[in-house]
């Protein structure tokens, strides 16, 4: 499979018809895998595909990062199903034109939870739980696939696959108020979650304006739950669930717990699955007349 | 003095975020009119309900509010045609959001209110206030921890007590 990603890529490249392809390498020890940039036709041996690729290549085609700015007319990009649904997010969101970049997509059989868990192969005991409700194992809209691509049913409602979300949801208030309390204890404010977030296209971050400091800044607790109502504000109807923040996230916290209720949500009000359509408009962004208002005096 | 003084052992504080074509006219007409409501609600006047970001609910918390109210025209009212429309949308989105951060969304308050309404306006706030009394002082988010608290100076109020 990956035999022929190389191949194609390293044709497109010798052509001049890409300028450059992102993909895995292998990274700095067996267990990891690293974003690599190839320029050059013969960079293209090193791409791999397999379960350690966990990172979400597509945010490096949003417009805050620096990529899209060197003047690459077109960006050769190897995704995986989840990836392919945050470039069709960007596109929807006029963050990025479909023909800026080009699609190598490729079954995938899902990835691991985090590096460290890797041991060789994939098992139930190390698969990322997003892939346990995936159905975009075969990508949705490719340049190129290895092979033919089966059609998929892809019109079932959102599911959630964080298992702690369910516990949560049962919880009353003061309960959830304290696991969040505890848990965002633990923020430091790296800000791993904004940067590994393939959605989060603002230049300057609004933690980042101090002049008028809507976000404090300081990582006290309040200033934690500051930001992190923030930025699943900021996602809502935008998230297509790639898991990347709590990945990334370096105190274990379940960021990603904020966006797979909101998804929920959105779908129940509103029907509409983020990543899936590049011309329906995000909901937030839209309107309909008749929109529910229960809550509303 | 229609309602008489009525004294309790808590009285909340309530952040107002209101739209300047509707609510806050509507206002304007309780106070011309001369009706009385309950004194809790800051108010804060902006163009539109579309205009009300979360923002402003998470910060009005953090600055130890109680309750928020947010108010604007009717849907089809608007004076910029569609802004309580964003609005609706956003805001039942912000109280799925903090209902699941844990913060209970009888805090939270939406409601449509017209320039001619000054007396549903006096009705909610006073409905809204007594709901924020019931409840008591929002616990929760005043105990988060602000390690730079203890060094501000303290206000003349404070230190005298």
């Amino acid at each position: 499979m990956i035999e022929q990603i190389r191949e194609k890529a390293r044709e497109l490249l010798e052509s001049g018809e890409l300028d450059v392809v992102i993909g895995y390498a292998e990274g700095s020890d067996p267990t990891r895998t690293t974003p690599i940039f190839c320029r050059k036709p013969e960079d293209t041996d090193k791409l791999v595909l397999d379960g350690r690729c966990v990172n979400t290549l597509p945010a490096y085609l949003n417009k805050r990062h620096e990529y899209p700015k060197k003047g690459w007319k077109k960006t050769g990009i190897i995704g995986k199903g989840c990836d392919i649904r945050a470039i069709t997010q960007l596109i929807a969101e006029n963050q990025l034109k479909r023909d800026e970049v080009y699609i190598f997509g490729a079954e995938c059989e899902g990835v691991v939870a985090h590096p460290e868990k890797w041991d060789g192969s994939l098992h139930e005991g190390n698969c990322a739980s997003k892939c346990s409700a995936c159905d975009v194992k075969i990508p949705l809209d490719t340049d190129f696939y290895p092979g033919e691509k089966p059609e998929v049913d892809r019109s079932g409602p959102y599911m959630v696959s964080a298992p702690a979300l369910a516990t949560l949801v049962k919880m009353d208030d003061e309960d959830r108020f304290a696991f969040w309390r505890d848990d965002f204890d633990r923020c430091f404010k790296c800000y791993a979650c904004r940067e590994v977030c393939p959605h989060c296209s603002c230049n300057i971050c609004i933690t980042d304006r101090t002049m008028p400091s809507w976000v404090d800044q300081a990582a006290h607790t309040k200033g934690v739950f500051g930001w992190h109502l923030t930025r699943a504000m900021h996602l809502v109807g935008r998230c297509t669930g790639c898991g990347e923040c709590t990945r990334a996230c370096p105190v274990n916290i379940q960021v990603d717990l904020f966006n797979q209720k909101m998804k929920e949500v959105i779908q129940e009000s509103f029907d509409y699955k983020s990543g899936y359509s590049m011309e329906v408009k995000p909901p937030l962004i839209t309107y309909n007349t008749d929109d529910q208002e229960t809550y509303i005096r | 003095m229609s309602k008489g003084i009525v004294r309790h052992d808590f009285e909340p504080k309530i952040m107002g975020f209101v739209c300047k074509w509707c609510t806050y006219s509507g206002a304007d007409l309780a106070g011309t009119s001369r009706m009385d409501y309950s004194p809790h609600v800051r108010m804060v006047r902006l163009p539109c309900s579309g205009r009300i970001d979360p923002q402003f609910v998470i910060k009005a918390f953090e600055q130890g509010a109680d309750g928020v109210i947010i108010s604007g025209c009717h849907p089809g009212d608007c004076h910029y045609n569609e802004g309580n429309y964003y609005a609706r949308r956003r805001n039942l989105a912000f109280r799925n959001l903090m209902e699941f951060n844990g913060i209970d969304i009888k805090r939270l308050e939406f409601s449509w209110i017209s320039a001619a309404e000054a007396i549903k306006f006096t009705q909610i706030i006073d409905k809204f206030t007594n709901q924020v009394r019931d409840l008591g002082p929002n616990e929760g988010y005043r105990a988060l921890l602000d390690p730079y608290a203890s060094r501000l100076v303290k206000s003349s109020e404070e230190s005298a007590a």
